[in-house]
């Protein structure tokens, strides 16, 4: 399928080019007169830069594929005006790329994943509905009547973040609504975006391989309803819980808090049914032993322990220590790289070699990325959320050494995921006999 | 659950509950909150920014200052930002009723600068700030902001005058309705 590789090519490029900045953004922490003389490349733009190329380039991008793919390959799905979707490939990843040079410019807003100019905003939104609208479709002309998890969730994601986008854009860029409100709609969006889009997706791609990939059926299957609706209706509310202390009304926060608590009904269903599924007959250690799945079993725990976090550090008295310090970034990085980024990597690696028909060039590779990326995520990770816990070394010039030993270790890792990937890619593109489909 | 339009419209009241449950009810709540006196008949508060200021907050916008520097007080049961001397009191709703665009911030690298203008105590310090920060300390040098004139000394640029305007207009010593200032 055209668009699943050209999403995935695209993915790459973005991982790339954010594993860089992302690079130099630490060494900028360490040296702060690195790269201080010219203002293009201020820590402030250049920070704004990884994130969003990292959220909107890699993450993104990486979703559309997967989400199509899986949602084709469950609903039977035969892809006939791909065009369409090439056409939101290339919206999305042209209007991107415009909105981060705007940005290195200088041309930013002070809102989170909401930096890139507002006119490169409805650019995106209509992209987004070429692009990532497709499960949709699949899902409706589906020829069988069967149903799975994965496709709840790929649906709710795909509907959830042009809505999200849609309304705070307008509600905080194009029309600011007045003071705190704009905080706390932004607030919204970013708890949308992380839980029901990304987080959604992700977890869909977890319900899909698990099963597949150990051929169980997915234990205590009956409560994965429940799971789904209690995980979408909990996930907007918890917004004012990444506001607290903040000058909005004390009984929005409190709902925050308590819908924080209230997450973990949704992440236990999760963990049963996940760890369930491979918890017996050597479920665990077949999975260790299979490419895809020892890449999402890094992420199951990771999404176990970064949604144990949320759920403590939620709490008031907690919060109000660790608020605005790094070990919130190191709650971000287990989230976004340990369990998302992870999860993605292990599709990937069950999705390019069925739409190129290809094998992987070099599994050498394979284990230098996995190691890579899983040393230097969890450890970035790990280190953030130790020494960033106030008490820890926060300030002292050892500090960001360890930050820039990690963060190379996983472009190295990122490096050796794209050789491989753009071998095969390429590889497929010089061959005219494209039957392969989803 | 096989129905598509049942699973959309459930994901769609799901979207409106947190959005009428969150954002509806709060903006019924602050939405007609303005300028307001401290105590009968007294002056209006917050003040206007300058119009120096407003440019220098588009400069500090370009900047990425916020990436590293928030602008909120936490209330005393909630962390130690007034322990720390970030402002004499809590940030409150009505401080942000002027700003176009609000640089809460999520993340300090930084010290608050909420109140900075309170704390700085002349141009000449933020600008040598602004041009060599203290050793130690992670924020970069902005020399860009400055040129050196013919006679060899070193001259803010216009950016840099607004920037330090802005910078000093960040204030909230000031009694609101609110938060009063301890006597």
């Amino acid at each position: 399928m055209m668009p699943v590789r050209l999403f995935f090519a695209s993915a790459l490029g973005w991982l790339i080019i954010s594993s860089v900045l992302g690079l130099i953004v630490s060494l900028k922490l360490q040296l702060p007169s690195f790269m201080a003389g010219c203002e293009w490349f201020t820590y402030g733009r250049l920070q704004v830069l990884q994130q969003n190329a990292f959220t909107y380039g890699w993450i993104a991008n990486a979703i559309f594929g997967v989400n199509l793919w899986i949602m084709s390959a469950l609903a039977r799905f035969e892809f006939k005006d791909s065009w369409l979707a090439v056409c939101g490939w290339l919206g999305w990843n042209l209007a991107l790329t415009f909105g981060l040079g705007a940005i290195l410019l200088g041309h930013l807003n002070g809102y989170s994943l909401l930096q890139m100019p507002k006119e490169v905003a409805p650019a995106l939104f209509i992209s987004f509905l070429f692009a990532a609208l497709w499960p949709a479709v699949a899902f409706v002309r589906r020829p069988t009547g069967h149903v799975f998890v994965s496709q709840w969730y790929i649906i709710g994601a795909s509907f959830v973040f042009p809505v999200a986008f849609g309304i705070t854009q307008l509600l905080v860029v194009w029309y600011p609504t007045s003071g705190v409100l704009q905080a706390l709609i932004h607030s919204w969006f970013i708890q949308n975006i992380q839980l029901l889009w990304i987080g959604a997706s992700a977890i869909s791609a977890m319900y899909y391989f698990i099963s597949k990939e150990s051929g169980r059926t997915i234990s205590a299957y009956y409560l994965a309803t429940v799971g789904f609706w209690t995980y979408f209706l909990f996930a907007g509310w918890t917004a004012p819980a990444s506001l607290l202390g903040a000058p909005i009304p004390v009984w929005i926060q409190s709902v925050g808090v308590i819908t924080s608590l209230m997450m973990l009904v949704p992440v236990i269903i999760l963990g049963i049914n996940f760890f369930g599924t491979l918890s017996y007959n050597r479920g665990f250690a077949g999975a260790w032993n299979n490419t895809t799945l020892r890449f999402v079993l890094v992420g199951m725990v990771s999404f176990a322990i970064s949604s144990a976090l949320n759920i403590i550090f939620s709490t008031r008295s907690l919060n109000a220590i660790v608020r605005f310090t790094d070990f919130t970034v190191g709650q971000q990085q287990l989230v976004n790289y340990g369990f998302v980024s992870m999860v993605l990597f292990g599709a990937a690696y069950y999705i390019l070699p069925r739409v190129t028909g290809a094998f992987w060039p070099s599994a050498k590779l394979v284990h230098l990325h996995f190691w890579s990326s899983a040393l230097g995520g969890l450890g970035l990770a790990l280190h953030l959320l130790i020494c960033g816990y106030p008490t820890g070394q926060t300030g002292l010039v050892s500090y960001y050494i360890p930050v820039i030993i990690f963060v190379l270790l996983q472009l190295v890792g990122h490096a050796a995921f794209a050789i491989n990937s753009f071998v095969m890619l390429l590889a497929s593109a010089r061959n005219p006999n494209d039957n392969t489909h989803a | 659950m096989k129905d598509f339009n049942l699973i959309l419209a459930g994901i769609f009241f799901t979207l409106a509950a947190s959005f009428g449950g969150l954002l509806i009810s709060s903006e019924v709540q602050l939405g007609s909150l303005g300028r307001a006196p401290a105590e009968e008949g007294g002056a209006l508060f917050p003040p206007r920014e300058t119009g120096l200021a407003i440019q220098g907050r588009q400069v500090y916008l370009e900047l990425g200052c916020v990436t590293c520097h928030t602008q909120q007080v936490r209330p005393a049961g909630q962390g130690n930002d007034i322990a720390k001397g970030y402002g004499p009191r809590p940030s409150v709703a009505r401080d942000y009723v002027l700003q176009s665009q609000l640089f809460l911030g999520d993340h300090r690298n930084g010290p608050d600068l909420a109140n900075y203008g309170a704390r700085a105590k002349s141009d000449d310090e933020i600008n040598g700030h602004l041009r060599s920060p203290a050793a130690g300390s992670t924020m970069p040098a902005y020399n860009f902001l400055y040129v050196v004139d013919k006679n060899g000394i070193t001259q803010p640029t216009e950016r840099a005058q607004a920037l330090v305007a802005y910078l000093k207009s960040l204030r909230i010593d000031y009694n609101s309705p609110e938060a009063k200032l301890k006597q």
